[in-house]
């Protein structure tokens, strides 16, 4: 019985380690990485850099070069060709 | 320089110990801030008395406290209907003194609560002293156990500030009766530690922990005392005045106990603080603390000598505990885990930080406000400094160099005196002197607003307008501060929030909920410039802005 007691305790404080560093942890990690990509503040920050890139985008002579305008410009017709629906 | 005294000396030398630190702590009292959560917890005590008022028809006692509570406004100030699951232990005692002595200045029933903290902390040091003179058989060890635990930087300066140096009072207390009950399973010492573990539990739940430890430390010990009856017949004495006790000790409770006590821990979760803090440069969610956060706490705000010395005596009790339990056979003549009382001494110290470390670590503890609501840590941090240094003496009263464990002892308490003067008022922000001055502003700085009281003085020096507008760019509601002031000068502040527009002052320290690299909420408008700052030790604790165009 005593024996039993001591093995037990010992192998639970080992199971709540092993749980801890295993599935807590990578909770832990998950939680991390969306409060770092998807809390206010990180939202914030992609807004801003796309207004500062947008900003830039109007200054330049040339945003897009010409191979990829023709590629784009191709596909979008494409798009919304497709999407015409006869009335 | 070993101290033997007999017993009458020793007395009067504890006696005028104790009388010194009085006298310093009368002295000193008024040096420290008002922190933020004073105003609710003044609240919180007048909303109960009100509602024991209320039960028991003490009709004049309802009036004055209606009166006073109605009085208390703060629009940052969270209602107690709503937050009223706090412990009322000083809190309801100071709202009855209140009411009783009729204070005319708010100021001074802070105060007052402040030195009732303090006294309190002083006598739980008492508890720690005798805990350790009876350890080591040693009145010197036991002073100069006292001595660490008293002048620990941080826990010296938020003694005052009652909250988290409280509960480290009671939990003292607490351990102290817990070995007496360990030691001797009779039914007077199992209702004193009834009496304080449950002052503990009403404090900081998590001390819901104490009975399980004392059934199992007991169960060990019963494997070979084999008094099983006599020994659940005094567990189940134990259980029912602990929750007796704890019963009569939150007035939360006494409308629908037990579903109000498990509503504790299933709103556990929701009511813990949830908001980004400062960590090693970083703006960290609290629920997401890494697994270092306490240790690293730890090492850098204790003083250095202190946290080697405890690793060593920590390692080498726990090293001492495991060879045991790899022999433990079916039948012994000696408890399976120690050997004689001094083991059992260091083992329950063992056993009480490893379960609590643990249960901060798995659950996740939100933790905030640096390391403070593991502040009763110290108690360990401090006892297995002493085992070491114990061993230092045994080791070197062998090799006649016993010089050496005395000036070991002188160096710790004085460089602990050292950083309280160095660091007074403000030694709750105290950082190892092994620490750099870049380092130490990496960290979360002065959550309650210990130092407001100092900007304050500071602004109404610097500046003679009969009104002067303050901003506040922290998450810190400083206008809670202004009560540390003189009744005439309050009226001189006028606290506009966010509102930078309106003020002449803007204050600042490093206490955001937000992240503040991406969220500009607290950013300082160009149009203000560095006036001052408050440096301590390296460590800023606040930093005032001034408007350009402002004389």
């Amino acid at each position: 019985m005593k024996i039993f007691f001591f093995k037990s305790i010992v192998i639970l404080f080992l199971f709540l380690v092993a749980y801890h560093y295993s599935i807590n942890h990578t909770i832990k990690l998950i939680k991390n990485e969306i409060e770092n990509n998807f809390s206010k503040e990180s939202l914030e920050i992609i807004k801003i850099k796309l207004r500062e890139e947008m900003k830039n985008a109007i200054n330049k002579e040339s945003y897009i070069n010409k191979e990829d305008a023709i590629l784009i410009n191709g596909f979008l017709n494409k798009i919304l060709n497709d999407l015409k629906i006869e009335k | 320089m070993i101290v033997n005294l007999n017993k009458q000396k020793k007395t009067i030398f504890l006696v005028f110990f104790y009388l010194i630190f009085l006298i310093i702590s009368l002295v000193i009292l008024d040096d420290y801030g008002v922190h933020i959560e004073e105003k609710f917890h003044r609240l919180n005590g007048l909303y109960w008395l009100n509602y024991i008022a209320n039960l028991f028809n003490f009709s004049e006692v309802k009036l004055i406290t209606e009166t006073k509570i109605s009085f208390i406004s703060d629009y940052t100030l969270s209602p107690v209907s709503t937050y009223n699951k706090y412990g009322i232990i000083l809190d309801l005692p100071v709202a009855i003194l209140e009411t009783i002595l009729d204070f005319e200045d708010v100021r001074n029933i802070y105060y007052f609560k402040h030195l009732l903290s303090h006294l309190i902390f002083l006598a739980s040091s008492l508890a720690f002293f005798k805990i350790l003179e009876k350890r080591y058989r040693s009145f010197y060890l036991g002073m100069v156990g006292a001595l660490l635990y008293i002048t620990s930087p941080r826990i010296f300066g938020d003694s005052f500030f009652y909250k988290d140096v409280l509960f480290l009072s009671f939990f003292m207390f607490t351990i102290y009766f817990f070995i007496k009950s360990i030691q001797k399973f009779n039914y007077k010492n199992l209702l004193f530690l009834a009496f304080f573990s449950s002052i503990c539990t009403n404090l900081r739940i998590f001390a819901i922990l104490i009975p399980f430890i004392l059934i199992f430390i007991m169960i060990i010990k019963n494997f070979y005392l084999k008094e099983q009856f006599n020994f659940l017949k005094k567990i189940f004495f134990y259980i029912i005045f602990f929750f007796l006790l704890l019963y009569i000790f939150w007035p939360y409770l006494w409308e629908n106990p037990i579903e109000k006590f498990l509503e504790l821990f299933l709103t556990l979760k929701d009511n813990l603080i949830n908001y980004k803090i400062y960590f090693n440069g970083n703006f960290i969610n609290n629920r997401t603390l890494p697994d270092y956060y306490i240790p690293v706490w730890i090492f850098i705000s204790s003083p250095f000598l202190i946290t080697i010395l405890f690793f060593f005596g920590f390692g080498l009790c726990l090293l001492r505990v495991l060879k045991r339990y790899f022999k433990i056979t079916d039948h012994t003549k000696y408890y399976d885990l120690w050997r004689g009382k001094n083991e059992e001494y260091d083992f329950i110290f063992l056993i009480i930080i490893i379960i609590f470390f643990s249960l901060f670590l798995f659950l996740n503890a939100p933790l905030y406000n640096f390391f403070c609501l593991v502040y009763f840590f110290n108690i360990f941090i401090i006892y297995f400094a002493i085992n070491f240094i114990f061993r230092i003496k045994n080791y070197f009263n062998k090799n006649d160099y016993k010089y050496i464990y005395t000036f070991l002892t002188i160096i710790l308490v004085c460089y602990n005196f050292f950083a309280l003067v160095k660091t007074h008022p403000f030694q709750s922000f105290y950082f190892n002197s092994l620490i750099s001055d870049r380092v130490k502003n990496n960290f979360e700085g002065d959550y309650h607003g210990i130092a407001t009281k100092h900007f304050f003085e500071n602004i109404l020096i610097q500046d003679n307008n009969k009104v002067i507008k303050i901003a506040v760019a922290s998450h810190t509601p400083i206008q809670r501060g202004v009560e540390a002031l003189p009744e005439e000068l309050r009226e001189r502040i006028r606290i506009v929030g966010q509102e930078y527009r309106a003020a002449d002052y803007i204050y600042k320290n490093n206490i955001s909920e937000v992240d503040a690299y991406s969220n500009k909420k607290y950013q300082i408008p160009k149009n203000f410039y560095k006036f001052d700052q408050l440096k301590i030790d390296g460590t800023i604790l606040y930093q005032i802005f001034k408007l350009k165009d402002s004389n």
